[in-house]
């Protein structure tokens, strides 16, 4: 289903959407940064820079109450939201993202907390030329509810879900040439680079001493997990409060000393350099063998949180570089 | 994608446990007698573990130390190591706590149906390991002998010691233990040096024989090669259970992954050949 949209219709359609759902959209913050906010009131913001902030983390939020221990034992779950979730302005990587993350959580046995925010939210894709000065964003095609591709001050709209489709059923109809030769620009012209660093790894062709090397760079700042939107690791804290023990998850860094040593002393992620190689093979080799796929979205995340310069693009491409050749 | 009824427990949520009796075992260890609230069995197998959890020390995983064919009751061995431990070690019988699971993948036990054991544990490994030796026992028609061997730092480390005595004596089986120093001062009588000169002279039937061990990450790989010597170099000769901080035990959190496999749910049991490959597993 193809729809064509005016900015009035646009408007009509989130306005639709917030009825139903907690909608949330894209803004330009005054630091020239753009967030996904809630929809009351904001001015849209329809191209520009990549989001800044992960919209992964609506669904696997930096802390999430889990439940509520009272003093008998008696569990208690957090009530659920009062409305679902809508996102506006999810681009290809960070719909690429989510698709993964749900891929991790509801693998048996799923992950409840995840899948009750997950569950019945909306996607609205934003691609087109939406991108940094209306620069073109490749389409998505998949994963999401609705894509709206931006296209000379107007939007075709692709609905892919049902939801999706019945929201757009209103609008005109638009021209199915456009979308080929939208489709045709969006077809995957990506360097390979990450797939080159993806065989390096896995054929064992990157030496112990490059990351000694890249973890020397590194501040340990975590800023490269937080900023991932496929990074999917946490903790759990206690909170003791008048109600009981709130028990939470919270975000955890594969970059830290503490990520896996155990009570007797043992860390099998005992050294900077382990650590270092684990965040990249992670997502170039271990996801590839577990999931079929890169755990590396290519948002560019991680380079631009990254204050030394090793974030993944970073350090692939040193890797192809340095050790490339010899495959 | 599949929606859960919200009144369905969660993953993450405790069950509550009565603390039917704590025992000594060593001056850090402590065997716990637990029972589910609501009088269930644990539904657990030889080699699985649960999340113990404490209101404001959130949770550890702990190894199941008994088998599931000793009915009405689970126990747990656990050493005093940080501070839900230590917490755990001040309980006395009636307390309450919380669990979650069992979790992980057993012990293989059509693997092991017929076959000669060596059941190989280092330090509080023997906790884990206990849950199959018990099993062994209560069934031990199914094996052709049961070969038991422990090593522990110094005699008062020794856990179960009232049990290394009766496995010495039970049907089909044999046990030996030794411990890696003796204080000058001690009275202790038995064998004295690492755990693999206990296994200089076994003598097996390499063909049918299935070695288990359970252990502290040093000793896996100089009684790895004791059994390659022996003889055991077919897949599927050798099970070991593998030590990970297992956070959430469903495979979740990060914190066991072993490259792609994650030890809470793809183990802590593994077949050697499944992760002798993978850099840090062992």
């Amino acid at each position: 289903m193809l729809k064509q949209l005016s900015r009035s219709d646009l408007e009509q359609l989130l306005e639709a959407v917030a009825k139903n759902y907690a909608l949330q959209v894209p803004q330009l913050l005054a630091d020239g940064t753009r967030q996904l906010g809630p929809y009351d009131n904001a001015e849209l913001s329809l191209s520009g820079q990549p989001l800044q902030r992960k919209p992964t983390s609506y669904f696997f939020p930096q802390t999430e109450l889990l439940l509520t221990l009272d003093a008998a034992g008696n569990v208690q779950q957090p009530p659920p939201a009062e409305k679902p979730l809508a996102l506006f302005g999810m681009d290809r990587t960070d719909l690429a993202a989510l698709t993964f993350l749900d891929q991790f959580f509801m693998a048996p046995p799923a992950d409840d907390i995840y899948l009750h925010r997950r569950l019945n939210a909306l996607l609205i894709g934003l691609t087109g030329d939406a991108g940094p000065d209306s620069s073109f964003l490749p389409l998505a095609d998949d994963g999401c509810d609705i894509e709206l591709i931006a296209i000379n001050q107007k939007w075709l709209a692709l609905g892919h879900s049902e939801a999706g489709k019945s929201l757009l059923r209103k609008f005109n109809d638009g021209d199915d040439k456009q979308l080929v030769t939208l489709r045709k620009a969006s077809r995957d012209q990506p360097s390979d680079l990450l797939q080159q660093a993806s065989q390096l790894l896995h054929d064992d062709l990157v030496p112990d001493a490059f990351w000694e090397e890249i973890a020397d760079r590194c501040i340990l700042c975590s800023g490269c997990n937080l900023a991932c939107p496929t990074c999917s690791c946490f903790c759990l804290q206690d909170r003791q409060t008048p109600n009981g023990t709130e028990r939470s998850r919270v975000w955890d860094s594969c970059q830290l000393d503490a990520f896996m040593r155990e009570a007797s002393g043992h860390n099998p992620l005992g050294t900077e350099a382990l650590r270092t190689r684990r965040r990249i093979h992670h997502k170039l080799v271990a996801d590839v063998e577990r999931w079929g796929e890169l755990g590396c979205v290519a948002c560019g995340r991680c380079d631009r949180a990254c204050p030394t310069g090793i974030g993944m693009f970073a350090v692939a491409e040193e890797m192809v570089e340095r050790f490339g050749l010899r495959s | 994608m599949h929606q859960p009824a919200r009144n369905q427990q969660s993953i993450y949520a405790p069950r509550p446990c009565r603390l039917l009796s704590v025992t000594e075992l060593t001056p850090n260890e402590k065997l716990f007698r637990l029972q589910l609230c609501d009088k269930t069995e644990l539904q657990h197998q030889p080699g699985q573990f649960v999340q113990i959890s404490i209101p404001g020390l959130t949770e550890a995983p702990i190894s199941v130390a008994s088998s599931p064919t000793r009915k009405g009751y689970f126990e747990l061995g656990i050493r005093k190591a940080g501070q839900l431990t230590s917490a755990l070690h001040r309980l006395q019988a009636g307390a309450q706590i919380g669990i979650r699971g069992p979790f992980g993948r057993p012990f293989q036990l059509d693997a092991l149906d017929g076959k000669a054991l060596l059941l190989i544990a280092g330090g509080c490994g023997l906790a884990p390991l206990r849950s199959l030796i018990q099993y062994c026992q209560d069934r031990s028609d199914e094996f052709a002998s049961v070969q038991i061997f422990y090593g522990a730092r110094s005699p008062e480390d020794l856990m179960f010691q009232q049990d290394l005595s009766d496995w010495q004596s039970s049907h089909n089986f044999s046990c030996r233990y030794t411990v890696d120093n003796k204080p000058a001062t001690s009275c202790f009588d038995g064998e004295t040096g690492l755990i693999t000169n206990l296994m200089n002279d076994i003598q097996v039937e390499a063909e049918n024989c299935c070695a288990v061990i359970v252990g502290p990450p040093p000793m896996y790989h100089p009684v790895i090669a004791s059994l390659r010597q022996l003889g055991l170099n077919k897949p599927k000769q050798i099970m070991l259970s593998l030590e990970r901080q297992m956070r959430c035990g469903v495979g979740k959190c990060g914190h066991c992954s072993i490259e792609h496999l994650t030890c809470c749910c793809d183990g802590p049991i593994f077949w050697l050949e499944e992760v002798e490959h993978l850099r840090g597993a062992l």
